[in-house]
């Protein structure tokens, strides 16, 4: 059993707790980096694909494991942030400034997009937001100019100081780069008050006020930051798919997007990247599936999103904690041994809403 | 100068007339009560005094300053801090993370030095940090301090929700039936520590309260109420003698 003495408030605020969890997140740093070495072409685009999920991922659970706000409209920002970046490169815009101009205008468009999520929450912000997510793809496809409408628009090569990005290895450091950002600017997030501020509304939007919080204010910020991350992410996308065209980001992609939030484990950055590694891995599981299993199952009509939506409802009524949850129990467990107690993550009594404040 | 001054109150539900024309004053350093059997309205006053309820009447000046029309959010921010009947905290979190929640008032970032972690939020969080094990240290919670909320006694529970609002840091202290679920130990404890809160922290504390022994324990003065009303204001004993109030309680 692990027990870590502190000596100074410092180790509070650090991000990693011990030397153990410094050893092993250094070993991992070091094998993604070395991972061009061994890994061809085809592994590596489906690394730097994988990165991508979970920089969109980092965006979603902000807003959904740390805010509580459920969205099923963020392949809407995935798409804004592809064509405003795509757009921006065919108009000259260099790379370098046009990533960070698509993120910002995701984030623009994310607070906007809060500002009705003030008044909603649950089963009515997720029809809100898919509402959104349609309109943005309406808009797709019929301002033709900016997009291309049906027929899509091409993705500029990534140029930065006058040298391709395109690139199997160029384009996985940079995925793999950016996903590195993101996770440290989250973390970062969520060890000061922003972020604290996000978790107090998320499990009691009463006490967050009585705290000082302001609600709209603070969900706003999640709404934005939470579309940047994604948008931030589409960027990178558009060079991955090379051509944008509206079918590439659908209610489908929205879905996947939860999935690997709530897979891997709401409330945790490392279910982030333990989602997009399911996410990743399922659609290959799907086609082995479809091998194995007789003719006539693979042929069922909306197969694909069923068994997305299947995988979601029992995760959410099993495991709600998600992979991470799995992993920290397990952990758990090999800690205690054999002292672990069964009724550790079992909830108290709690209460009824209706017995509380109002 | 009174630190929180309400003039006849009166909010209503539906057909319930929760709260009728109540005025009352909480003075600086005191510690006033206020009593009632079940369903007078005394956790509405709070809820009105911390804005969550929009009063149909009256109003309310706190440290000189007019709060009848302000958001909830600026109430703690101007120093009024509060706990919940029922305990309302953030379920999923560490006691820490709770108490580090509470310090929101006290922030000086922004948004950018969050995300890029600068030195000043470094050091903004060693300051919340070492403010917070102070408060872990008045009220003796340091066993609990890296537990998740989900697993703690209900005693337990009760005593972080007054930690985090001490962590506010405020002028006045709501306290909506402290005692409620402690046992009979828990509750001299807290007598003393309410005690403690007013004399070394210098804060102002009202609080609603059913335990009377522990009323006439701490409180400078009482006030009374039954179906929304004000029956009588004083000091202890004169109110457990009030006959209104005996009949409130009594039945006629
Ligand atoms: N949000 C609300 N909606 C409808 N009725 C309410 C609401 N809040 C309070 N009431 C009503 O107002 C009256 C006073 O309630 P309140 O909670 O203030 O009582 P209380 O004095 O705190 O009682 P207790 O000792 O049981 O806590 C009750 O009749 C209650 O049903
Ligand atoms: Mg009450």
């Amino acid at each position: 059993m692990r027990f870590v003495l502190k000596t100074n408030y410092d180790q509070d605020v650090k991000v990693f707790l011990h030397n153990g969890q410094r050893f092993w997140y250094g070993l991992l740093a070091l094998a993604v980096l070395l991972a061009p070495l061994v890994l061809d072409r085809f592994y590596l685009g489906e690394f730097a694909y994988l990165y991508i999920w979970a920089i969109a991922g980092v965006g979603l659970m902000l807003l959904v494991g740390y805010t509580g706000l459920v969205s099923l409209g963020h392949a809407a920002f995935l798409a804004i942030g592809a064509y405003a970046h795509a757009w921006l490169l065919t108009q000259g815009v260099p790379f370098v400034l046009s990533v960070p101009l698509a993120t910002a205008f995701c984030a623009i468009i994310g607070y906007i997009v809060g500002l009705p999520a003030l008044r909603m929450t649950g089963i009515y912000l997720a029809i809100a937001t898919l509402a959104f997510e349609r309109i943005a793809a309406w808009v797709i496809e019929h301002w033709e100019s900016v997009t291309g409408g049906h027929f899509g628009m091409r993705v500029p090569d990534p140029m930065v100081f006058g040298m391709s990005l395109d690139g199997p290895v160029p384009f996985y450091y940079l995925c793999l780069g950016i996903l590195g950002l993101s996770l440290f600017a989250a973390l970062n997030l969520l060890r000061s008050p922003t972020g604290r501020a996000f978790i107090a509304v998320r499990d009691s939007e009463v006490s967050a006020q009585s705290m000082g919080i302001n609600l709209a204010r603070t969900k706003c910020t999640a709404f934005a930051l939470s579309a940047a991350f994604t948008g931030l992410a589409g960027t990178l996308f558009s060079h991955r798919i090379g051509y944008l065209a509206p079918d590439a980001f659908t209610v489908q992609t929205s879905i996947q997007l939860l999935l690997m939030v709530v897979v891997g484990g709401l409330g945790s950055l490392q279910g982030v990247v333990y989602g997009a590694i399911f996410l990743g891995l399922l659609p290959q599981a799907i086609a082995i599936g479809r091998d194995v299993l007789p003719q006539w199952i693979g042929e069922i009509p909306g197969l694909e999103p069923g068994i997305f939506g299947a995988i979601l409802v029992v995760f959410l009524i099993f495991e709600p904690l998600g992979i991470h949850g799995r992993w920290v129990k397990v952990r758990l467990w090999f800690d205690q041994f054999p002292l672990y107690r069964r009724a550790t993550y079992k909830r108290q009594r709690s209460y009824l809403r209706t017995e509380r404040v109002r | 100068m009174s630190l929180l001054e309400a003039h006849d109150l009166s909010v209503s539900f539906g057909g319930i007339k929760a709260v009728r024309d109540v005025s009352f004053t909480v003075e600086p350093g005191e510690v006033f009560s206020i009593i009632g059997p079940n369903g007078a309205g005394k956790t509405t006053i709070f809820n009105l005094v911390s804005r969550f309820y929009e009063a149909d009447s009256g109003g309310m000046a706190f440290d000189g300053m007019d709060i009848t029309g302000a958001p909830p959010h600026r109430i703690a921010e101007l120093g009024i801090a509060r706990t919940f009947q029922n305990t309302e905290l953030f379920e999923h979190e560490s006691v820490l993370t709770n108490l580090l929640i509470a310090h929101h008032v006290h922030r000086r970032t922004n948004l950018v030095t969050d995300l890029l972690f600068l030195p000043g939020a470094r050091r903004q969080e060693l300051d919340f940090r070492r403010r917070v094990e102070d408060v872990i240290d008045l009220l003796d919670l340091q066993s609990y301090r890296e537990q998740p909320i989900g697993g703690l006694p209900y005693g337990a529970r009760k005593m972080v929700e007054i930690a985090r609002a001490l962590c506010l840091e405020p002028k006045l202290l709501l306290l909506d039936e402290p005692s409620s679920g402690l046992n009979p130990e828990e509750t001299e404890d807290l007598s003393f520590w309410i005690e403690d809160i007013v004399a070394e922290l210098g804060i102002t504390v009202a609080m609603v309260e059913h335990d009377m022994n522990l009323v006439a324990t701490v409180s400078d003065r009482v006030m009374a109420m039954a179906d929304g009303a004000e029956l009588a204001t004083g000091d202890p004993t004169e109110i457990q003698n009030h006959p209104d109030v005996l009949r409130a309680y009594l039945g006629d």
